[in-house]
């Protein structure tokens, strides 16, 4: 849930984007993705463990992401999520459809998008 | 730091998840929040302000309840639930366990190839001797109903049974007509002889084919229907030499004639008579002796016409016993009342003919008791011989068992951490029990099947050194064989799985979850149960080896003994004119034709006929020696009988100790002579000189003068106990089925073209078989080399699995020790003495096997000694030799792991360590 309140619904379909797209370059824990989507958005965007862990089952679930329990020499085994090749194509259709999203709330509103 | 599992554990409770799910979960969340906690701190939190922030996030679990109810369904097939109590559904946990135990084996692949194939090995061989079993003796007859089917044979009246032997005796044809005639007991009640050689001429060419002479309502009562044609009807079997007509064996028909559809009416001509085939008979049916069957079967009312001489006058002649009879009992009728009723048919017979019958009756038993005492000369070793390989086989399997037990033991060794994180989230104990042997039981069911494979394989292996494959007995691979085969692996999944399986559940939980898994190797008291195992494996192997040398030796010794005749000079080529339709002038003038060519072939020394071929003789009873009343029917002599051509005793290696040979002066107008033999001449005429004494051969009338005596040979079987032994001139004792006998120069098999081809010149009609000297001493301990085979073979077998158990316990024992091994090298031990320790860590445990292996062979040895020739149970030679084979193997296998202990790198050890 994030620390600042934007509207409930509109965080939810962006958090599965924002999910997808840290997983798209490497496998993640969820600590880890949880820290950087707070890192990255300078701290607006916030998830507890409560609404990040669900997100990640339902994701799991969808079979667009996979866990797997890694164990590390010196380190406790950490479960680390990786995108599957399905989530890879719903990431790249998400995308287009938030940037198309957006394009068009900027020309209705005429707010200009970073 | 807070306990953050346990806060997590709390907080999740209420969902009631299954345990892995929960345990995961756990996992996963208190690592986060021990994260979160940490950066809290580092951030500059107190300790308080960081515990209430991080824990502020735990604050709404709704959405985790919704997911968590989706893992569930996600982990449904986590099979044995880590928690389990054991209550619940027996077939689902079962299925359960058996979906566990598959994803278990697909882990470790290499594991469940050696396990399956180790088993396999031991299953297989015991099918494959169960099968022979099966087939032999528990189910010879392939009939409908064989349980109620009963024989009917003569018997003297003392001892109300059989023979001395057990065997049945024979009955005429005409008192079994009698039988069958006048009884009240009998639903039906048939007649058989056993299978006789005749001559089948075929397109100019003379081959050999057995034929049973049978009443028209054999196959009727035996209740077989034919798989082509028809059987006998009944005016074909009641006027003599009306209806030559014949059934078919079947293999027969596949083997000889290819399954050719057009068999029925085909003509064949048998010993100068031609038969008509009328049908052919089901297959795996050969007759009642269940293991060697004839050819062709014909109606009894043909036996003149087809074998005259060994036939004659069998329709009237009751002193001529040469059926046996078959048949089924009225419904309500016991066996006693049937034996009171042929009793005193019986007694009618002796009174009305008291010449032939007198002191004779006959008896009923079931074909099961008859079987086989009715053909004991080659039963009682097929019994015998089955059964100590029954027990050989059962001591490979149990090798078998213990090396997979073995390996289950080192494998509990590792899988002790599940167990014990099982046991301590609730699981019982039997539960777990229950998991473990069904994973050893579906083991076991795996290599059953590939054990009946190889069962398939080895049979076809075993029978096909069988000769003649149609008139002997085939394996048979039916329900009760697979029935066995999966009643020993479920028995070999409970034996192999169970102590591991009980092992491995007393795992002590606190002390496993506090060790790390790999401080904690074996317990002491598990490597002394493996030890124990091996050496008994080491000790059984041990064992058979012994065994399987001893008889080799045997054998061996077999080799050198003196039958009494030549052999390696010696071809003999069996031939019967008569069965070509050769009267005695014909027969005759054949004999000295073919002497008189054969003589003249380059490379024969001597030439010369005979009635016997070695080894073949069977012993007749009636001799009478002149002077000595016979005090019983039971006290009648019993001898061999040969004619003998001129030149017999020089061609065959007969030496004459006193007397003469047969001359040509021992003409049929001549005074009738005859030659005994030593051990006749001692039996009769002890202390005195057997020369000019008279006896009188069974069936003569006249008195033979003895002329000379014979050195004792063999005559029967190879190794034989002596038997007495009369030779008369075949001038005076004409004989229509003679052997020639040819003593060769150098190598008999490079004149035995040469000589089929004259005698095919001589007789283009006559059948003729052919044997070298060498042939007939293999024949003799064919039996003997088969087992003997047999048993190096499964000795190999369980040597072969006690060196890779012993190698298992090394690699394993080098593998747990990697650390002090190390730890020595860094000390400074050379490789040498690591490999050293290691080697004697192994062949200590193989020493005490081979010690406890030589106490029991000298006890095995003393229980075989009767059927060891000239080797003493305690042969040095055989354990000395059985000793190398064994410690050489067991060397190889303990050196292999001993190199890789000496390869550990200290360092790579210890920083593993």
């Amino acid at each position: 849930m994030p620390a600042t309140s934007p509207d409930q619904e509109w965080k939810k379909g962006s958090a599965e984007l924002l999910v997808l797209s840290l997983l798209e370059d490497q496998p993640r824990h969820g600590y880890d993705i949880s820290k950087l989507i707070e890192m990255r958005s300078g701290g607006v965007l916030r998830f507890h463990v409560t609404s990040l862990y669900p997100l990640l089952y339902r994701l799991e679930d969808r079979g667009w992401i996979q866990g797997r329990w890694v164990e590390k020499r010196e380190q406790r085994r950490r479960r680390y999520y990786s995108l599957t090749p399905e989530g890879r194509k719903m990431l790249r259709s998400q995308r287009k459809s938030w940037k198309e999203f957006i394009a068009a709330m900027g020309r209705v509103t005429g707010v200009e998008h970073a | 730091m807070p306990d953050w599992k346990r806060i997590v554990r709390d907080r999740i409770a209420p969902f009631r998840l299954e345990g892995a799910a929960e345990s995961d979960l756990v996992e996963e969340l208190s690592q986060h929040l021990e994260d979160r906690y940490r950066y809290f701190r580092i951030g500059g939190e107190s300790e308080q302000e960081a515990f209430e922030k991080t824990l502020s996030e735990l604050d709404n679990t709704h959405p985790l309840r919704e997911n968590a109810r989706k893992m569930r369904e996600l982990s449904k097939y986590d099979a044995v639930p880590a928690g389990e109590s054991g209550s619940g559904n027996l077939t689902e946990n079962l299925w359960r366990d058996l979906r566990y135990a598959a994803r278990t084996m697909r882990k470790s692949p290499a594991f469940v190839v050696f396990v399956v194939l180790t088993l396999a090995l031991g299953i297989g061989a015991n099918t494959t001797v169960f099968t022979v079993i099966n087939t032999l003796i528990l189910n010879p007859l392939p009939v409908p109903d064989s349980g109620g089917l009963v024989v009917l044979s003569a018997a003297k009246p003392e001892t109300g049974v059989t023979a001395k032997s057990g065997a049945p005796l024979l009955l005429p044809l005409a008192d079994l007509k009698d039988y069958r005639t006048d009884n009240t007991v009998f639903r039906s009640l048939a007649g058989y002889t056993s299978p006789r050689p005749v001559t089948w001429q075929a397109d100019n060419a003379a081959q050999g084919m057995f034929a049973e002479l049978v009443t028209g309502n054999y196959f009727s009562t035996l209740g077989l229907d034919p798989v082509k044609g028809r059987f006998f009807l009944p005016e074909e079997d009641t006027t003599p030499g009306a209806h030559a007509v014949a059934v078919m064996n079947y293999g027969t028909w596949q083997g000889r004639f290819g399954g050719d559809p057009g068999i029925i009416g085909r003509m064949l001509r048998l010993n100068n008579i031609v038969f008509t085939v009328i049908g052919i008979a089901p297959p795996q049916f050969i007759g009642m002796n269940a293991i060697f069957g004839p050819d062709l079967w014909v109606p009894a009312a043909m036996a003149e016409q087809l074998l005259p001489n060994e036939m004659r006058n069998v329709f009237t002649d009751r002193g001529k016993a040469t059926f046996q009879g078959a048949g089924r009992l009225k419904p309500q009728t016991t066996r006693g009342q049937a034996q009171a009723n042929i009793a005193n048919i019986a007694a009618y017979l002796a009174r009305e003919y008291p010449t032939t019958n007198e002191g004779r009756t006959a008896t009923v038993q079931p074909v099961r008791e008859v079987l086989f005492a009715s053909n004991s000369s080659t039963a009682t070793p097929i019994l015998f011989a089955s059964a100590g390989l029954l027990i050989v086989v059962g001591i490979v399997l149990l090798i078998a068992c213990s090396n997979v037990a073995n390996l289950l033991l080192a494998r509990s060794a590792s899988r002790q951490q599940e167990m014990a994180v099982r046991l301590a989230l609730g699981a019982n104990r039997r539960r777990l029990v229950r998991q473990l042997l069904t994973e050893s039981v579906f083991l076991a069911f795996l290599s059953g099947v590939a054990g009946l494979l190889i069962a398939y394989f080895g049979l076809h292996l075993l029978f096909r050194a069988l000769p003649a494959s149609s008139n002997f007995v085939t394996p048979r691979l039916d329900a009760t064989v697979f029935i066995f085969a999966l009643a020993i692996s479920l028995a070999t999944g409970f034996l192999f799985g169970i102590v591991p399986a009980l092992k491995a559940s007393r795992v002590s939980v606190s002390e496993t979850l506090k060790d790390e898994a790999r401080t904690l190797g074996r317990s002491r008291k598990r490597v002394t149960l493996a030890n124990a195992l091996l050496v008994g494996q080491v000790a059984f192997s041990f064992l058979l080896l012994v065994t399987a040398a001893l008889f080799l030796r045997s054998i061996e010794r077999a080799y050198e003994i003196d039958p009494g005749f030549q052999t390696a000079h010696l071809a003999v080529f069996m031939t019967s004119p008569g069965q070509a339709g050769y009267e005695k002038p014909r027969a005759k003038a054949f004999y000295k034709e073919v002497r008189d060519r054969i003589v003249r072939v380059p490379g024969v020394e001597s030439v010369s006929w005979a009635s016997n071929l070695p080894l073949w003789a069977d012993p007749v009873s009636g001799l009478q020696v002149e002077g000595r009343a016979q005090r019983s029917q039971a006290d009648r002599i019993t001898t061999v009988i040969n004619t003998v051509d001129g030149n017999y005793f020089e061609t065959a290696g007969v030496a004459i100790d006193s007397g003469r040979a047969f001359t040509n002066l021992d003409q049929e107008s001549s005074i009738p002579v005859a030659i005994v033999n030593e051990k006749m001449a001692r039996d009769y005429w002890p202390g005195a000189s057997a020369l000019g004494k008279r006896i009188r051969l069974p069936g003569e009338k006249q008195m033979r003068q003895i002329v000379g005596v014979a050195r004792t040979g063999n005559y029967s079987n190879w190794a034989e106990l002596p038997q007495s032994c009369v030779y008369v001139p075949l001038e005076q004792n004409y004989s229509d089925v003679m052997t020639l006998y040819v003593r060769s120069k150098g190598d008999p098999k490079q004149i035995l073209t040469p000589i089929q081809r004259e005698l095919h010149a001589a007789g283009p009609q006559v059948r003729i078989d052919v044997r070298t000297g060498q042939q007939i001493v293999e024949g003799g301990l064919f039996f003997a080399r088969v087992g003997v085979a047999l048993l190096s073979l499964f000795g190999l077998l369980a040597l072969g699995l006690a060196s890779i158990g012993l190698y298992g316990i090394l690699a394993y024992a080098v593998h747990q020790r990697k650390r002090e091994i190390g730890l020595r090298m860094a000390l400074g031990a050379a490789r040498a003495n690591v490999v050293r320790l290691i080697v004697k860590q192994g062949m200590s445990l193989v020493a005490a096997g081979v010690l406890i292996g030589f106490v029991a062979a000298l006890i095995v040895g003393r229980l075989l000694s009767r059927m060891l020739f000239g080797v003493s149970a305690s042969d040095p030679l055989s354990i000395a030799s059985a000793a190398v084979v064994l410690v050489f193997v067991a060397l190889l296998a303990c050196y292999l792991p001993a190199y890789c202990a000496g390869r550990v790198e200290p360092l790579a050890a210890l920083r593993e360590g």
